[in-house]
């Protein structure tokens, strides 16, 4: 008897589970609890019609040994730095170029069609990212309709094996290769021809600007036929974490810097190309 | 009957004068005429007492009856008669004209035309003739020739050139007595008609030309393409129309295909329903210009059997398909998702050249698609040389402050002067937002803008074809038209939409903006303004179209082609050189034009220009074209196309050693085709060359009254001649008519 009844427990905390995560998913409000550090409020103009929405891409993670799927509500790895750096870089767009752009980010996933409307996504931490065949499919037929990815804080040979262990299904053709200097997507706005790595503030408190064995900043992208770039691979760097620390008086306002100017300068690049 | 009743033919009362031959002047006549009404008045009154029947208006009636008696008595008294000038007998000529050309050898009912004509003059009409006059005859098709005999006739002269030929026999009438002219055609005239100067020619020598109509005015059976009209020139890979007229005898409802073909390569197939018999049907086709070159085009409609006429299901037009690539500038007031799709789009395009600005910052502009790094480096250009090295201009998302009141009437002169075409995208900063409803710029728009702001609205909206969108070349998506219609029924949402104001009656509004609880707004509009053309597309967001549809669909690259090369096909250029004819017909001789402006397009006349005509057989030839005196900036030359087939005329034009500009243009001559065309008889032109010459039209079956008619002209030698009217039985009819209406009246009233 004991058992049944540990077994409907069981149950039911299983099924109050699911269904937590269900509405999560659904209502796209993941961060509305507060995530400690990355906890901002909504701003007020938050629900404001505008014509750029800063994207970020919802994913399933690889946890090693296995599929993670999306996370909990902790978030999975597609949250790191979520919602306070998205909302903290607008600001800069907002500032620094004569877009229209919406406050508050927008979160898209690869199992639905809304990734559509979205000409621009950003994905964190895709060192830890795991894509269906069918999401790879979806992300494929995203970029070849003139979308845009840029993927950034993955750091290290291990992170970039997975990344592309899930890019290469993708586009299986298509090469990953390094983005020259004299590329538009470092002169659209800001002549960004020297450039340096961008660490995370863990790393920094640790004394160095790289994580794991990363210590190389790559800055790589794939391109399609007509030579435009469709994935900014942004590895071995944590540009997200420079936006969200940006307001942090320890964190070093020349890492804040440029990493703004690089998202500034992909974005603009994204929608002139 | 006529005759029988008025004692000669019509044509001596159309000729004649009328005149009373008595020696009593025409006043007694009207005394006599009115002092006999007044007689039979009084009578009347006299016996009023009498006739118990005759009240009201009867005796008025009786009275009316007895006057016309007496006044015809009267009038038959005075001698009436027609004083008619006639031919005089021997010592005039006839001139029999006969059309030899290839049209007179159709068949109908067992014979040809010539066969007919033959029959009819040989059936008695030419011995009658030859009895009281000297008959010369001629033929023709190209030139007039004269024979001897008819049975030199063959049938088979390429052209029918009736206004030459009557100009000829007319400068004839100088030094012959010509008394009359008989044309025998089926008036099939292919060189442009009979002019008005030749009309008053024949007029002077006062030579009534008498007609012989031959053929049927309408075939039993057959299709016929009486024209189509493409663009002489076009842009590599644009989408061209030609707009085809064709008409049809016995073959209503039936299905054929309207096909486009550029030697074997077929570039459209179109099927189409045909009308009614004898009218007119116009279909458009759509096509592609493929790439750069001079193209020379067969039009043709199926042959089907039983078809009288085969050879007029096809005809020939030239295109001349452009290597150059005009240059749209695209102009953005802050960076927008739809630029990106549209270089996209155009960086697919052959044939139009994308270059863009976008203003990303308050004081930072990015250029794509300059020639080098000085192309509009100091902004929006500013002078005239600057932007009208463009040949479009699209305006997104930038209000009209932004520009100085200069460049505003730059923009103006751009579409006016230029000949460029001006878009404008909707936009939060665009059309009455962007506060170009009280700019300069806004008579240059399509749309009468609305009166206030906050017209951009950030909510999604169907795009929706009009008809005059369906017949669009601009949204043509795919072919054939209902499949378009599938295909734009089909489209995503666009994301946004302005609204426009009312469309100006000049415009086009080819797609509207459909949002459900609020209505529809134009979208899409176009016009003409000037030299050029303006329109408004108003969302910014029909890049919707390209990110929520397969990636291998087309319609958001097809669509802004399309509207890009609309904006630009028509763009004038400093140099431009015109024939009036695309093609011509078995004549070659025509005015070459030319129009020379300068950087800012003001036109000048202080350049050489030197036309070097390429053509068929080995021609080559240089033209030198000068200043027409009354139009600055036009220039003139004649030219002959010797021989039949296709030209190239390349033009040059400079002032000293510098180029000005250059063009190139194709014409074709094409000799024998037009006879294949309009074949019927030509009634109307037969009947109203005789009306105006003073002339009869007859058909070979009355060709026989000819003879005893043609001496009644005043050409030639001629004599005055009276003929009696007072004896004419028509006369003598009236008069018992008159007097059995009274005896009937009277017995009916009582009176008898």
């Amino acid at each position: 008897m004991r058992s049944r009844i540990a077994l409907v427990v069981l149950g039911l905390f299983l099924l109050g589970l699911t269904a937590s995560f269900a509405w999560q998913r659904r209502s796209r409000g993941f961060m509305g609890g507060g995530y400690g550090d990355n906890w901002v409020p909504e701003p007020p103009d938050a629900n404001e019609k505008t014509e750029f929405v800063y994207a970020r891409l919802m994913y399933p993670s690889a946890r090693r040994g296995g599929f993670g799927g999306y996370g909990g509500r902790g978030g999975g790895a597609w949250t790191t730095d979520y919602p306070k750096s998205d909302r903290q870089f607008l600001q800069g767009v907002r500032r620094l170029t004569r877009l229209q752009t919406r406050s508050k980010e927008h979160v898209v996933d690869l199992d639905g069609d809304d990734i559509f409307n979205y000409p621009w996504i950003y994905a964190v931490e895709v060192g830890q990212w795991y894509l269906s065949d069918a999401q790879a499919a979806k992300l494929r037929e995203y970029l070849l309709r003139g979308g845009f990815l840029m993927v950034d804080d993955f750091h290290g040979t291990y992170e970039w094996e997975v990344f592309m262990a899930s890019m290469s299904r993708v586009f299986p053709d298509r090469p990953v290769v390094e983005i020259e200097d004299r590329d538009a997507i470092f002169h659209v706005l800001y002549d960004l021809g020297e450039r340096f790595q961008v660490p995370g503030l863990a790393a920094l408190y640790r004394g160095v600007t790289y994580e794991q064995d990363g210590i190389v900043p790559r800055w790589r992208a794939i391109y399609d036929d007509k030579g435009h770039i469709m994935v900014a691979i942004c590895h071995n760097m944590d540009l997200g974490d420079a936006w969200e620390w940006a307001d942090d008086p320890t964190y070093p306002e020349r890492y804040a810097s440029l990493a703004y100017r690089i998202g500034v300068n992909y974005i603009v690049y994204a929608m002139t190309h | 009957m006529f005759e029988f009743l008025f004692k000669y033919p019509a044509t001596v009362y159309a000729k004649g004068d009328f005149v009373l031959l008595s020696r009593w002047p025409v006043w007694i006549l009207a005394a006599a005429i009115l002092a006999a009404g007044l007689l039979l008045a009084y009578l009347l009154w006299r016996r009023r007492g009498r006739l118990a029947g005759f009240t009201g208006l009867r005796p008025a009636a009786i009275w009316a009856l007895q006057t016309g008696l007496a006044a015809l008595l009267l009038l038959m008294l005075w001698h009436p008669a027609l004083s008619v000038a006639t031919l005089k007998p021997q010592q005039n000529v006839v001139a029999v004209v006969l059309d030899d050309s290839r049209s007179m050898s159709l068949s109908e009912d067992g014979k040809t035309r010539i066969e007919r004509a033959r029959a009819a003059l040989d059936g008695g009409l030419v011995s009658a003739l030859e009895k009281k006059f000297q008959v010369r005859t001629y033929r023709f098709g190209r030139t007039l020739e004269r024979i001897d005999r008819r049975d030199q006739l063959t049938g088979q002269e390429e052209v029918t050139r009736i206004n030459d030929a009557l100009k000829q026999v007319a400068a004839e009438a100088a030094g012959l007595p010509i008394g009359a002219m008989v044309l025998v055609s089926d008036g099939a005239d292919n060189s442009g008609g009979i002019d008005r100067e030749t009309i008053a020619g024949i007029r002077r020598y006062r030579i009534p030309v008498h007609t012989i109509g031959l053929g049927r005015t309408a075939p039993d059976r057959d299709i016929e393409i009486t024209d189509a009209v493409v663009p002489a020139r076009a842009l590599a890979d644009s989408r061209l129309s030609a707009l085809v007229t064709l008409r049809q005898f016995g073959f209503q409802n039936r299905k054929v295909q309207l096909k486009i073909s550029d030697g074997t390569k077929l570039l459209a197939s179109q099927e189409v329903t045909l009308k009614a018999g004898g009218e007119l049907q116009a279909e458009t086709v759509p096509f592609n210009a493929g790439i750069a070159g001079a193209k020379t085009l067969a039009i043709s409609v199926d042959r089907l059997e039983g078809e009288e006429n085969q050879n007029n299901n096809s005809i020939m037009r030239l295109v001349n398909v452009e290597s150059s690539r005009p240059r749209v500038l695209y102009f953005e007031g802050e960076p927008l998702w739809e630029m990106k799709f549209v270089r996209r789009a155009m960086e697919e395009d052959r044939s139009v050249q994308l270059v863009s600005m976008a203003r990303t910052t308050q004081n930072k502009i990015y250029r794509q698609g300059v020639a080098g790094a000085k192309e509009l480096e100091e902004g929006f250009p500013g002078k005239a040389e600057e932007l009208f090295r463009y040949e479009g201009l699209v305006l997104v998302n930038v209000e009209a402050s932004y520009f100085t009141p200069a460049q505003l009437e730059l923009i103006r002169l751009f579409v006016d002067r230029r000949g460029g075409g001006l878009l404008f995208l909707g936009g939060r900063s665009s059309l009455a937002d962007g506060g170009y409803g009280s700019s300069p710029l806004a008579e240059l728009l399509p749309v009468t803008l609305p009166d206030r702001k906050n017209t951009f609205h950030r909510d999604p909206a169907k795009a929706v074809l009009t008809a005059a969108g369906r017949d669009s070349l601009i949204c043509r998506l795919v072919e054939p038209a209902a499949k378009n219609q599938e295909r734009w029924d089909k489209l995503p949402l666009i994301a946004d939409y302005q609204e426009t104001g009312s469309p100006k009656p000049a415009a086009l509004v080819l797609a509207e903006s459909e949002v459900p609880g609020r209505g529809r707004y134009p979208l899409l509009v176009t016009q003409k303004y000037g030299l050029g053309r303006t329109a408004v597309f108003a969302t910014g967001s029909s890049w919707k179209w390209r990110m929520l549809q397969e990636h291998t669909d087309a319609s958001f690259q097809t669509f802004w082609q399309q509207l890009l090369r609309y904006l630009v096909s028509d763009a004038a250029r400093p140099v431009e050189i015109s024939t009036p004819r695309q093609v011509l017909f078995d004549e070659g001789s025509f005015r070459l034009r030319a129009a020379v402006r300068d950087k800012s397009y003001a036109p000048v006349s202080d350049t050489r220009l030197e036309a070097h005509v390429m053509g068929p057989e080995g021609i080559s030839e240089m033209v030198e074209l000068t200043p027409s005196p009354t139009e600055l900036g036009q220039y003139e030359g004649e030219y002959n196309a010797a021989k039949p087939g296709s030209y190239l005329v390349e033009l040059v034009a400079r002032r000293g050693d510098e180029l000005v500009g250059r063009d190139v243009l194709t014409f074709r001559r094409e000799d024998g085709v037009a006879e294949n065309f309009r074949t019927e008889q030509n009634r109307e032109l037969l009947r109203k060359l005789s009306e105006e010459t003073g002339g009869q039209y007859y058909t070979p079956e009355t060709a026989s009254k000819l003879a005893s008619e043609v001496s009644y002209s005043e050409a030639g030698i001629t004599t005055r001649e009276l003929r009696d009217l007072w004896d004419m039985p028509a006369l003598f009819l009236l008069l018992i008519l008159l007097r059995g209406w009274e005896w009937l009246l009277r017995r009916r009233w009582g009176g008898v």
